[in-house]
C-alpha cells in the first residue's frame, strides 16, 4: 500500500514534467477530436503519429499514445449523443438512448453524465491498474482457450439479448458477422477461405472498412435520403451542468459500469467495446422500467461510458505485465514500446518503473484534463457539428477514407468500406441492426480459433468446456441468459417493450 | 571563414541538381514494409530508411503495405518499375516460405534483386519449466518416448514458427502437436501458461519470458549461436546437425534493377552494418545487424527455398 503510494508518487514526478503534461494534453486533445469525428478511430490515428514518437522518450510515447485511447473514449460520446453517429465502436450503445435524450432536448445531461461517468471510471480504472495490475494480470493469466471461447460465447449471447427489434433478425446478424469474420486465411492450416483468389481479402476483412462502412456510410446514406435537417442537433444545449436528481439517477449505473469495464478491460478479448455493450444489457436488466431504454433513459449512457473507458485503462494491465495485447489498439501500444526498445512483458514494472507509473499517473492527469476538455468546452466539440451538413457529410467521407486507406495504404478497404455502406443501408430498410453483425464479425474469429485449439489440446474432447471453472461459469450465465430471453412471458414483454418504439 | 565556406557549399548545393541528373537518387525513394506499422520489420524498416536518408542524401519513405503475411507488399515491390525508387524491406517469410506454401504471382528468385540481409534474428526453443525437459536431448528423447503427447505452439500454419518445428521434427524423427495461436507473442504467453508445452519463438518475444524465469529456454534455431544468450546451444550442435532456421529482414529491388543502384545500396548497407547506432538500434528489438552481398544472399535464398520446399512436399502442404 505505502509501497504502491510511493511509486505512484515517482509516476508523478516522472508525468508532471512540462514535455509530459504537454504531450498529455495533445494526446487528449487529438483523443477528443477524432472521438468526435466519425471514422477516424484512435487504431488509424496512432498508427497514423506511431512514426512522429520515434522522438520522443519512450515514456512520452506511450504518454501520448494512451492519451489519444482513452480520450477517444470521451469524445466518441459526443457523436453519439449529439447525432447518433457512434465516433467509436465503444460508443455504439451509448447512440441508442444517448441520442434519444438529445432529441428530447436534454443533450447537455446526456454529454454531462458521460463526461463525468467516463472521468470517474477512468480515474477508478487507473487506481485498480496501480494497486491490482499485476494480481490482476496474474489472474487473467490463468484463462485458456476455453475460458476464452466460452467468454466470447457470453459476448454473442449478450449481443443478441442487447439487439433492438427481433430476436431472429439479430441472430441472423450475429451469423451474417460471424460468416463474414471466417474470411481470410485459416490459422490452422493456412488455407484460404473465401477470399476469391483476392490477395487483399486474405487477412481477412479490414475492421476498420466494415466498421465504417456499416455505421459511418450507411447513416450518412440514410441521411441523405430524408430532408437534411434530421440529424442536426437543433435543440440548444442549455446547461452543461445536470440537475442533482439526474445526477442521482445515473449514480448506480456510473458505479456497476465502471465495475463491469475495470473487468473487461484486463481480459483479453473482452476490451471496451464489449464492455459497454454488456453494462448497457446488465443496466437494462436491472431498471424498474426496462421500456425506457431506447427511449432516453441516462443508465443507458452513464453504464456504458463508464464502463468503455474503465476497460480503456485497465487494458493496459495484460499489456504492460504480461506483454499481451488484448486489442488492435494494445497491439500498437506494443508496437510504439517495441520501436523504443522496450520488450512489453513481466519485467516492465521492475525494470522500467518509470515508464509504468508515469503511465498510470498520467492516466490521473490525462483524465482530469478530458473532463476539461470535454465538459465546459463540449460548446467547442459541438460546434465542430454545427457545420453544414452538406459539408460535414464530405468532411467525414474524406476523413474516413483518409483513415480507412492510411490503415493498410490499400484503395481496397475504400472500396470494401463503400461496400458495406450499401449493405449497411439495405439492412437498416430491412430493420436490421447493424450492431450485432459487428459482434458477430469480432468475436467470431477469436472464438473460432479458441475453440478449434480448446480440441486440438483436449484431442477432440468437448467436455473441455465444462471441467475448467471459469469457462463453466461463464457458460452458464450464457445459458440462463439464453433461457430468459426465449421464455415465452419474457419474450412477449420484450416485443412489447420494442414495438413501443416504432 | 565559415561564413565564406557555408557561402560556397551553398553554391554548390544550387548548382548540384544539373550534375546529377543522371544519378541515382534524384528523387525520393520508397521503402515498402509488408507488415504492419509498429510491427518488427516496421522497426527494422525505419532504422534502415533513417541510415539510407543521410547516406543517400534523398527522403526515403517508408510505406506500410501489410496483408497475407507480407504477400501485399512483396508482391507490390516485385512488380514495381525497377529504378531503385521502391525498395522492399522483406522477410525470410513472404519470400522463402510463402512462394512454395501458398500461391503467390511472384518468383523468391526471379522476380526480385536481392540487395543484402540487414537483421537477422533467432527463434529460441522454450518450454513451460513444469516439464521434465532440460535439454534439447530431453526432449527429443521425451517426444519420441511420448509420441503425439507433447503441444507446440505457433504463430499460425503458414508462419515460420510452424515451418521451424517441422522441419525440426522430420529431422529427429519426432511427432508433436500442433497448436496454432494469432500470433507469436500468444503463442509464447501460453507456453508461460502452460496452456502449451513449447514452442520456437522469437528472440525477441522469448527474452522477456526468460528473464522472467517463466519459461525454460534449451536452444537457439541459427547455425550460429546468439549473442543474446550466449549461453544456449544451437539446436545444430545438440541434436539436430545442419538445422538453421532464422529470421531475417532485407532490402530487395525488383528484378532489373540496374546494377549500379544495387552496389550502390549494397555499399550503403554494407556501412550501415559497421553504425554502432544501428548495431545499437537493432540490438534494441532483439535483432542481429549483418550485412550481406547480393551474389550470396540470391544463393541463401534458393537454398531456403530448396530447403522448405523439400519439407513441404514431405508433410503434404505445398501448394
Amino acid at each position: 500500500m505505502v509501497e504502491v503510494l510511493s511509486l505512484l508518487g515517482h509516476g508523478f514526478a516522472v508525468a508532471a514534467t512540462p514535455e509530459n503534461l504537454l504531450f498529455c494534453l495533445f494526446g487528449a486533445l487529438i483523443g477528443t477530436l477524432i472521438g468526435v469525428l466519425p471514422g477516424l478511430g484512435p487504431v488509424a490515428t496512432i498508427s497514423l503519429l506511431l512514426p512522429a514518437t520515434f522522438a520522443l522518450e519512450p515514456v512520452t510515447a506511450i504518454i501520448m499514445l494512451s492519451g489519444i485511447f482513452y480520450g477517444a473514449q470521451y469524445g466518441g460520446s459526443t457523436t453519439a449523443i449529439l447525432v447518433n453517429i457512434p465516433g467509436e465502436s465503444t460508443s455504439v450503445v451509448t447512440a441508442i438512448d444517448g441520442y434519444k435524450l438529445a432529441q428530447a432536448g436534454r443533450a447537455g445531461d446526456a454529454l454531462a453524465i458521460a463526461a463525468i461517468g467516463s472521468f470517474l471510471a477512468g480515474v477508478f480504472g487507473s487506481i485498480v491498474v496501480a494497486f491490482a495490475g499485476p494480481s490482476l494480470a496474474r489472474l487473467a493469466r490463468e484463462f485458456q482457450s476455453p475460458d476464452y471461447f466460452s467468454l466470447m460465447v457470453l459476448g454473442l449471447i449478450a449481443a443478441i439479448v442487447l439487439a433492438k427489434g427481433s430476436v431472429f433478425r439479430a441472430v441472423a446478424m450475429i451469423f451474417l458477422g460471424l460468416l463474414l469474420g471466417m474470411i481470410g486465411m485459416d490459422v490452422n492450416t493456412g488455407a484460404s477461405r473465401m477470399t476469391f483468389g483476392l490477395i487483399e481479402l486474405s487477412d481477412g476483412i479490414s475492421f476498420v472498412a466494415i466498421a465504417l462502412g456499416l455505421f459511418g456510410i450507411a447513416e450518412v446514406i440514410q441521411n441523405l435520403e430524408g430532408s437534411l435537417a434530421r440529424i442536426v442537433n437543433r435543440s440548444k444545449i442549455e446547461r452543461i451542468w445536470p440537475s442533482w436528481d439526474v445526477l442521482k439517477s445515473a449514480r448506480g449505473a456510473v458505479m456497476r459500469g465502471t465495475l463491469l469495464g475495470t473487468v473487461f478491460g484486463f481480459l483479453p478479448g473482452g476490451g471496451a467495446t464489449v464492455a459497454s455493450f454488456s453494462a448497457y444489457a446488465l443496466e437494462k436488466r436491472l431498471a424498474k422500467d426496462p421500456s425506457r431504454f431506447g427511449h432516453g433513459a441516462i443508465e443507458g449512457v452513464a453504464g456504458p461510458e463508464a464502463a468503455n473507458n474503465s476497460a480503456a485503462q485497465t487494458s493496459f494491465v495484460p499489456l504492460l505485465t504480461m506483454g499481451l495485447p488484448t486489442s488492435a489498439t494494445m497491439a500498437l501500444m506494443i508496437g510504439a514500446l517495441t520501436m523504443h526498445g522496450i520488450a512489453p512483458g513481466p519485467m516492465v514494472i521492475t525494470r522500467q518503473p518509470e515508464l509504468f507509473w508515469g503511465l498510470i499517473a498520467s492516466m490521473f492527469i490525462g483524465n482530469l484534463m478530458l473532463i476539461v476538455i470535454n465538459l465546459p468546452m463540449v460548446g467547442l466539440w459541438v460546434r465542430l457539428l454545427a457545420v453544414p451538413y452538406r459539408l460535414l457529410f464530405l468532411i467525414i467521407l474524406v476523413i474516413s477514407s483518409i483513415g480507412i486507406y492510411s490503415v493498410s495504404n490499400s484503395p481496397f478497404d475504400i472500396y470494401l468500406a463503400i461496400a458495406f455502406g450499401l449493405l449497411g443501408y439495405v439492412l437498416r430498410k430491412l430493420d436490421c441492426e447493424p450492431a450485432p453483425l459487428l459482434m458477430g464479425f469480432i468475436l467470431g474469429p477469436m472464438m473460432e480459433e479458441n475453440f478449434r485449439r480448446s480440441m486440438i489440446i483436449s484431442r477432440g474432447d468437448p467436455l473441455v468446456f465444462f471441467q475448467r471453472p471459469f469457462s463453466l461459469t461463464l457458460i452458464l450465465i450464457s445459458v440462463v441468459l439464453l433461457v430468459t430471453v426465449a421464455l415465452p412471458a419474457i419474450k412477449r414483454k420484450r416485443e412489447e417493450v420494442f414495438s413501443e418504439e416504432e | 571563414m565559415k561564413v565564406a565556406a557555408g557561402f560556397i557549399l551553398g553554391a554548390s548545393l544550387v548548382l548540384s541538381p544539373a550534375l546529377a541528373r543522371a544519378e541515382w537518387p534524384e528523387k525520393p525513394i520508397t521503402l515498402v514494409v509488408p507488415y504492419a506499422a509498429g510491427g518488427y520489420t516496421d522497426a527494422v524498416g525505419r532504422i534502415t530508411a533513417r541510415f539510407m536518408e543521410t547516406a543517400l542524401k534523398q527522403t526515403v519513405v517508408v510505406e506500410n503495405r501489410a496483408g497475407g503475411g507480407g504477400i501485399v507488399g512483396s508482391d507490390l515491390v516485385s512488380k514495381s518499375k525497377p529504378d531503385g525508387y521502391t525498395l522492399c524491406m522483406c522477410s525470410v517469410g513472404a519470400i522463402s516460405i510463402a512462394p512454395i506454401a501458398q500461391k503467390t504471382e511472384y518468383d523468391p528468385v526471379k522476380s526480385f534483386s536481392p540487395i543484402s540481409i540487414v537483421s537477422t534474428i533467432p527463434q529460441t526453443v522454450i518450454v513451460n519449466p513444469s516439464l521434465p525437459i532440460k535439454s534439447m536431448d530431453e526432449l527429443v528423447t521425451y517426444a519420441r518416448e511420448h509420441p503425439g503427447e507433447l503441444n507446440f505452439g505457433s504463430s499460425g500454419a503458414g508462419g515460420l514458427m510452424f515451418f521451424s518445428v517441422a522441419l525440426f521434427q522430420s529431422l529427429t524423427n519426432t511427432e508433436m502437436v500442433h497448436v496454432p495461436f494469432g500470433g507469436g507473442a500468444p503463442a509464447t504467453a501460453a507456453v508461460v501458461a502452460g496452456e502449451v508445452d513449447l514452442s520456437f519463438t522469437n528472440m525477441t518475444d522469448a527474452l522477456p519470458q526468460m528473464e522472467a524465469n517463466n519459461v525454460r529456454a534449451l536452444a537457439v534455431t541459427s547455425a550460429e549461436r546468439s549473442p543474446f544468450a550466449a549461453d544456449l546451444p544451437t539446436v545444430s550442435e545438440t541434436v539436430a546437425k545442419g538445422y538453421n532456421v532464422e529470421s531475417w529482414n532485407a532490402v530487395m529491388a525488383p528484378a532489373g534493377t540496374p546494377d549500379e543502384i544495387v552496389q550502390k545500396v549494397s555499399s550503403v548497407l554494407q556501412e550501415m552494418a559497421k553504425d554502432k547506432d544501428v548495431v545499437a538500434a537493432m540490438a534494441n528489438i532483439g535483432a542481429q545487424t549483418v550485412f550481406t552481398k547480393p551474389e550470396e544472399f540470391s544463393q541463401r535464398i534458393a537454398g531456403e527455398v530448396a530447403q522448405w520446399d523439400k519439407l513441404l512436399t514431405e508433410i503434404g502442404v505445398k501448394k
